[in-house]
């Protein structure tokens, strides 16, 4: 039987006013208002990370040639990498390359904040000095590490054979096995201890002296003061600037590209630089996403890992 | 716009003009902008159409001046404007892969030999103009007519091919009483360590066996020196079954010039495509094998090792001496808006007394791709001329002895045969097992190619 409609209108009126007023109660009066206000970055971050992040996903499901369509293939990409020797050893080769640069810029970042926080002179002009390879463009960083690791005509060769006579003659560099990674991991060391140094700087100059004249006065020796005091103190800040600069350097592109393009035999090559290689030497475009997204929950779970014991430590 | 919307602030803080005011005024300039801007669109859209042309910038900057001029006054004459842009041996390919995925490619472009095969799905059919045009000259050379067609639809419009050789120190090579090389091994270990020097960092041989063009188009050419290749005359891959036995002793040799006869600088093996040219011009080497940009550069420079330098064929193997002579061609992208005034450029840039102008600004590097041009007077100008002429009428194409195909293309930008040495130098791999992984990749190519 039909239901007149004099006797629904009021009731979907009330039931209307009744939810606005429910969410007003849940969201707060200005809830309207705050929509508003999220509306747009909500489209911008949809737009320009969600969409193209969920597009790079199902491209990396797809066999796509340029200039033709992308055909789904599931996860034949990833299978098809997973028994490959040559991403195989990029995949080590990423893992050296970053744990290596990695260890090594923290321990000269904290050696570069205890000297800094030493009473040297002219500690303004130390400090930015010691940051001009962070300051100065990867590939300008790159292109003269490039000509200085030369084996004819680079100036480290030069130096060691003929100004120092160390060596009978010179050494490639970068041709070498085992020389080669050595010599693209010093790079992006030098290129990366300056940031952990000053974000240990400004973790150290945080600490209490009290701290450190209590433990003068308790009889605790520097190193000491070193493992009891200053570690703990930049403990938080430590975590961070690991975290930040394992997901940088694990994609660090130039250096190695610039230094070796991955070579010679693969011997430097690294995820970053083999994506590119897949995409445009290749030109397989499916397969290029497949390996640039193919550690990404590894290093997911490693930024939760870290993350968590952050926040742990931080509820300590 | 930006210096009155700012006073108009300027004014609103200082409570001189009302809001009001000033979202009237700020719309006023906006839109007044707007229009302007957009009689101006018109005005240069009443000037002729735009054609977009992405000419490709060689080490020999001479040529690159002449195409541009030439390319310019086509452009005053027609009444059309040019859009240009230069792609360089870094960025060439990520210009073409990134503009034909955005759908916005060029009208037409300057591709290096992989480029007909490569981009075949986005560019136009020209088998008409490339068939005029080389029935006006004689008809295209072999290596030409196989990479810029397939199955008798052409992708391309050949216009030259790199000349090159083997740049030798013939000073030096007089001064021990030898003769120039016919083949790598003896002639070419023997004269470099004859009058190599490695006390005062002179050294033999300079050739790169890392992932470069360099690097590549010495793997593939010992290859088939020695009698092997990458494939077979169907196609098929043939590294590591077919030719196993003629490609592991190329392989050797190749490794044998920098562990064995220690005939190559130390760091060879992280070279680039310019770091033989700077250490041959350094006088750091006996002989290097290079394109034209070596001999055109020294001569510009006016480099005291010009006049000392002599430019060889390309030495060869027990099987014969084998290059591959790779064209580059026009290619007319289908998401261009004005073919035929694209077809018409390619006319007047290939007018023969054009080219003539361009190649002889070249030194060498415009090799021909027409009989006719192989005829020009010009080839005999200059001894080294001559070499490197011979070296392009006997060049094959990337695939010999089978088809140039896309699978080709992809072991060679891969760097697949660079990496095979590499693996055996660096990596302390067997030539046996490098070989055999290498075969691997080129297998997983062929398939993955064929699929198309």
């Amino acid at each position: 039987m039909a239901v007149p409609a004099a006797q629904v209108g009021p009731k979907v009126a009330l039931s209307a006013a009744g939810w606005a007023v429910g969410l007003r109660r849940v969201l707060g009066p200005d809830y309207r208002m705050g929509y508003l206000f999220v509306t747009p970055i909500a489209l911008l971050v949809l737009s320009l990370v969600a969409y193209p992040f969920c597009y790079a996903i199902y491209l990396s499901m797809t066999h796509k040639l340029v200039g033709l369509p992308p055909v789904f293939v599931g996860f034949e990409n990833y299978i098809r990498l997973t028994s490959d020797g040559f991403f195989q050893r990029a995949v080590v080769n990423s893992f050296i390359f970053t744990f290596g640069s990695v260890g090594f810029k923290m321990v000269i970042g904290v050696v570069m904040a205890l000297v800094l926080t030493s009473p040297v002179r002219w500690r303004s002009f130390w400090t930015g000095v010691l940051l001009i390879p962070w300051v100065a463009p990867t590939v300008v960083s790159a292109l003269n590490f490039l000509w200085i690791f030369d084996g004819s005509l680079g100036v480290l060769n030069y130096m060691l054979v003929h100004v120092l006579h160390i060596l009978p003659q010179g050494v490639g560099w970068l041709s070498e096995p085992g020389l080669a990674m050595a010599s693209v991991v010093a790079v992006n060391i030098w290129r990366g201890f300056p940031f952990f140094g000053i974000s240990f700087l400004a973790g150290m100059r945080a600490i209490p002296g009290e701290l450190y004249e209590a433990a003068a006065v308790d009889g605790a020796n520097p190193l000491q003061r070193f493992r009891h005091i200053t570690l703990p103190g930049i403990r938080n800040i430590m975590i961070i600037v690991v975290l930040l600069s394992t997901i940088w350097t694990f994609n660090d592109f130039q250096i190695i590209y610039i230094l070796t393009k991955g070579g010679p035999g693969g011997t430097t090559m690294v995820m970053p630089v083999l994506a590119y290689e897949t995409a445009f030497g290749a030109q397989r475009l499916g397969e290029a996403i497949a390996v640039a997204l193919y550690l990404l929950p590894v290093l997911a779970v490693t930024i939760m890992v870290l993350a968590r014991y952050m926040r742990q430590g931080r509820r300590r | 716009m930006n210096r009155p919307i700012r006073q108009l602030a300027e004014q609103l803080d200082a409570h001189q003009i009302s809001r009001r005011e000033f979202v009237r005024k700020t719309a006023l300039i906006t839109g007044g902008t707007a229009v302007g801007l957009s009689v101006m669109n018109k005005m240069a859209h009443a000037q002729g159409p735009k054609l977009r042309v992405w000419l490709f910038k060689s080490y020999v900057t001479a040529g690159n001046d002449i195409l541009a001029k030439q390319v310019e006054a086509w452009a005053a004459e027609r009444k059309v404007q040019i859009e240009f842009d230069w792609a360089t041996f870094g960025d060439r390919e990520q210009k073409f892969v990134a503009s034909i995925e955005a759908g916005n490619p060029p009208d037409i472009a300057e591709m290096n030999y992989q480029g007909p095969m490569r981009y075949r799905p986005a560019l136009r059919d020209v088998t008409k103009l490339a068939k005029d045009l080389a029935a006006t000259r004689g008809g295209l050379l072999p290596f030409a007519e196989r990479v810029a067609q397939l199955d008798g639809q052409y992708s391309g419009i050949p216009r030259l091919v790199f000349g090159g050789g083997l740049h030798i120190r013939k000073d030096l090579v007089a001064e021990k009483g030898l003769k120039m090389p016919k083949v790598y091994d003896p002639d070419v270990i023997d004269i470099a360590k004859k009058c190599q020097d490695p006390s005062k960092e002179l050294w033999g041989f300079g050739q790169t066996l890392n992932r470069s063009d360099d690097g590549n188009g010495f793997m593939q050419n010992i290859l088939w020196d020695w009698g092997g290749g990458t494939w077979d005359k169907e196609g098929k891959p043939a590294l590591g079954t077919t030719f196993l036995k003629q490609n592991l002793e190329a392989v050797q040799f190749a490794v044998d010039t920098i562990k064995k006869h220690k005939i190559q600088p130390p760091g060879v093996m992280s070279w680039t495509d310019v770091h033989n040219n700077e250490a041959y011009m350094a006088g750091k080497l006996v002989c290097t094998n290079n394109g034209a940009s070596l001999y055109y550069a020294m001569g510009a420079k006016k480099h005291p090792l010009y006049e000392k330098t002599q430019v060889i064929l390309t030495p060869g193997g027990p099987a014969g001496a084998f290059v591959a002579s790779n064209p580059y061609n026009w290619g007319l992208f289908k998401a261009g808006k004005h073919a035929e005034l694209s077809e018409d450029l390619v006319r007047w840039v290939e007018d023969e007394k054009r080219f003539e102008e361009y190649m002889k600004a070249c030194s060498g590097q415009a090799g021909p791709v027409y009989k006719t041009r192989a005829e020009h007077p010009y080839w005999k100008s200059d001894p080294n001329y001559e070499g490197m002429l011979q070296n392009i009428l006997r060049g094959v194409w990337i695939g010999y002895p089978g088809p140039i195909t896309p699978a080709a293309i992809e072991v060679q930008a891969q760097y697949i045969l660079c990496d095979m040495a590499g693996r055996i130098v660096v990596g302390g791999l067997t030539p046996e097992a490098a070989l055999k992984e290498a075969h691997k990749r080129v297998e997983e190519i062929h398939r993955i190619r064929s699929r198309g």
